[in-house]
């Protein structure tokens, strides 16, 4: 698990993070939202040990980061967005040398290899990273990052580079990944993505914590409890009335209406508007733009 | 508790430079031009080895100072080496510069130092590993050299003995001193510079400066330049005519020319203005070479030269420093001519050149390593 306590970093004055608190539990997949100086890159680095905390402090598995760099960084597998690797050397050889760094056994090497490569899709590609794409250098850090069996995964934009294929793969990985009781962090500005595969979230900015929670708890929390029902019938619906009704808008000759209430309301909706035949009936999900922006212009203003 | 990335590390790049283009084309084209000298090199020994053998026997029945002439230098095979530290102080240079100056840029360039320092390693073990690696290397094509110029020995039939197998490890252990000091600015530039373009261009920058800025301090008409004109000699020492007699004077003695006597006596004015030039003379051309000297331990080329004639040409090297003692007679004496005490005499005499060529890639790889450990990985 990953936990971080009044974590703050400065550079030259100006708080890159500032007073950042987290606590994401095993076998979570969270992600850490914010746009370019959010203070997403640098959380990361203090998190795998790079940089050091000004203040405050972040443990991995309860293992505090700055104090114990090397045994946090053998749990850690970490992912950059410009993932870089050795350019004369073949996908091989560089998971050879990352596996060495790990002090894996040659024995241990010779079969956690091959597997990974297998994983993300580069077995039997024999060039020299030199020759790849960026697509296929991203698989390559997916399988960088796993090679130590981690129980954290770090990663920092890691679907910015890869075709759809290399997207569903990634997915399914970190999805299998999470199951088996590891924690991912993913950095992203991908917001689709980010709903898509983290279980929960935090929004950054300006390198303080805005909100954070499942997308459906930030959703609500941003529009203050409100939840938007869209419901569309065969023939005509009747006028739907109820107590935590807020406001409806009716379309298409009264086949269509967007409802907003106080709660989730959609049995009593179904039972109203069922003699009209319900063909559709589900709470409208948040515009997961409108939620972030909303967020950051709070706090921006703020 | 270290972790394995020191050994890890290490390994890595030396085999990265072992793989690596640049040093199989430098080393390539120093291995090439290395032998083509020692073959020459070699004829010229034999050459050289035929006249003495001559001249002994024609000066065998001549007077003692043709026995301390030229002639009395026994030519020595190591001799073919003194071309090879020509070599070393350009191709060699080049090697150490070529084989240091991309070792952290080329990471920062490929974004594998993030990578890199994520792994289970302290930033000290990548530092350190880089200059083992890199040392190995050097030590390596060093030993190579080395094997090869035996080779070539070999085969034009001559068998160095132990002095001149020991004077040939330790011309290796000079020429290696000499690669390291400059890989070790290289990997410094390397620490310093955001790119591999500035960092070679801080290293020839660095490498102009002491190999060719530096000397040119000690070169007379820049030390004129700046500390001033030598003393001239008393007028009295110019060649004069004039007076009754046809009186002329030279040097502190005046020689009188009056009708048929000659007499020969010391002008004691003369004599006092002399002894004031040479006392002058000495202090002036004293304190100058002490300031060429200071410069020049500054520069790892001259301070390898000057030790690689010690190690391969004794008697250029003793010649060299008795000039510079401004003691020939002496020195003559006190440094033995021939054996290992010539050559650990030579090189107590050069502790100084020694200690500053042991000091130039310790200081550089020093100041490489503070700077990384301070490297700001963002």
């Amino acid at each position: 698990m990953i936990r971080c306590e009044h974590l703050t970093k400065v550079y030259n004055g100006v708080p890159a993070v500032d007073d950042l608190n987290l606590a994401i539990p095993a076998g979570e997949i969270f992600g850490l939202l914010g746009p370019n100086g959010a203070g997403k890159s640098t959380t990361i680095l203090m998190l795998i040990g790079l940089i050091e905390p000004t203040s405050g402090a972040c443990f991995i598995d309860g293992i505090e980061v700055a104090k114990n760099p090397i045994e946090v960084k053998h749990r850690i597998g970490y992912m950059p967005e410009d993932v870089g690797f050795y350019a004369t050397l073949t996908a091989e050889e560089n998971l050879d040398y990352s596996a060495k760094l790990y002090g894996m056994d040659a024995a241990v090497r010779r079969k956690r290899i091959p597997d990974l490569l297998s994983l993300v899709g580069l077995d039997g590609v024999e060039k020299v990273v030199g020759g790849y794409s960026k697509g296929m250098r991203q698989r390559l850090g997916l399988a960088k990052a796993l090679i130590n069996e981690p129980t954290v995964i770090i990663l920092d934009e890691p679907t910015a580079n890869l075709d759809p294929q290399g997207v569903a793969d990634y997915r399914r990985i970190l999805g299998e990944t999470a199951e088996n009781g590891t924690t991912v962090l993913v950095s992203s500005h991908i917001l689709s993505e980010v709903n898509r595969v983290c279980t929960s979230a935090a929004i950054l900015a300006h390198g303080k914590y805005v909100a954070g929670g499942t997308w459906d708890d930030l959703a609500r929390t941003r529009e203050k409890g409100e939840c938007v029902i869209r419901l569309e019938t065969r023939s005509p619906m009747p006028e739907i009335v109820h107590p935590a009704l807020l406001s409806v808008e009716y379309a298409d000759g009264h086949r269509s209406a967007r409802l907003v209430a106080g709660a989730d309301i959609r049995d009593e909706i179904a039972a109203a508007a069922g003699p009209a035949g319900i063909r559709r009936l589900e709470v409208e999900a948040p515009d997961l733009e409108d939620v972030f922006l909303s967020y950051y212009h709070e706090e921006a203003a703020s | 508790m270290r972790s394995a990335g020191l050994r890890v590390i290490a390994a890595k790049e030396f085999n990265d430079h072992l793989r690596s283009r640049k040093f199989h084309l430098i080393f390539g084209i120093f291995l090439v031009i290395a032998v083509i000298g020692l073959i020459g090199g070699m004829v010229t020994y034999q050459e050289q080895l035929e006249d003495y053998n001559r001249a002994q026997s024609a000066v065998q029945d001549t007077d003692e100072f043709m026995e301390k002439s030229y002639y009395s230098w026994k030519p020595s095979m190591l001799s073919a080496f003194n071309e090879m530290s020509s070599l070393m102080t350009t191709i060699g240079v080049i090697l150490g510069i070529a084989m240091g100056f991309d070792l952290v840029t080329r990471e920062k360039e490929s974004k594998s130092l993030k990578i890199l320092l994520s792994h289970p390693v302290y930033r000290d073990e990548v530092i350190n590993g880089k200059a083992l690696g890199g040392i190995a290397a050097i030590a390596l094509a060093m030993g190579v050299v080395l094997v090869i110029s035996l080779a070539v020995m070999l085969l034009f039939g001559i068998v160095p003995n132990f002095e001149e197998t020991v004077r040939m490890f330790l011309f290796g252990a000079l020429s290696f001193l000499l690669v390291f000091s400059f890989f070790a600015i290289a990997l410094f530039m390397s620490t310093v510079a955001k790119d591999s373009g500035s960092a070679i261009i801080y290293t020839l920058i660095v490498m102009i400066v002491l190999s060719s800025l530096l000397p040119i301090f000690t070169y007379g008409s820049v030390y004129t330049a700046a500390f001033g004109q030598p003393p001239d000699p008393p007028e009295s020492t110019m060649v004069r005519y004039g007076g009754y007699g046809g009186t002329y004077v030279s040097s502190a003695v005046s020689v009188s020319v009056s009708g048929e006597e000659n007499e020969e006596k010391v002008d004691p004015l003369i004599d006092e203005a002399w002894q004031k030039y040479e006392e002058e003379s000495r202090a002036y051309w004293e304190r100058r070479q002490a300031v060429a000297s200071a410069v020049s331990l500054l520069s790892p080329t001259s301070n390898y030269q000057t030790l690689a004639y010690a190690v391969t040409n004794p008697d250029m090297a003793r010649m060299m420093l008795s000039s510079s003692q401004f003691s020939v007679v002496e020195m003559d004496d006190e440094i033995p001519q021939e054996g290992f005490s010539a050559l650990f005499a030579l090189l107590g005499e050069m502790a100084k050149n020694i200690a500053a060529l042991v000091i130039t890639p310790a200081l550089f790889f020093g100041l490489a390593w503070v700077r990384f450990m301070r490297e700001d990985v963002r």
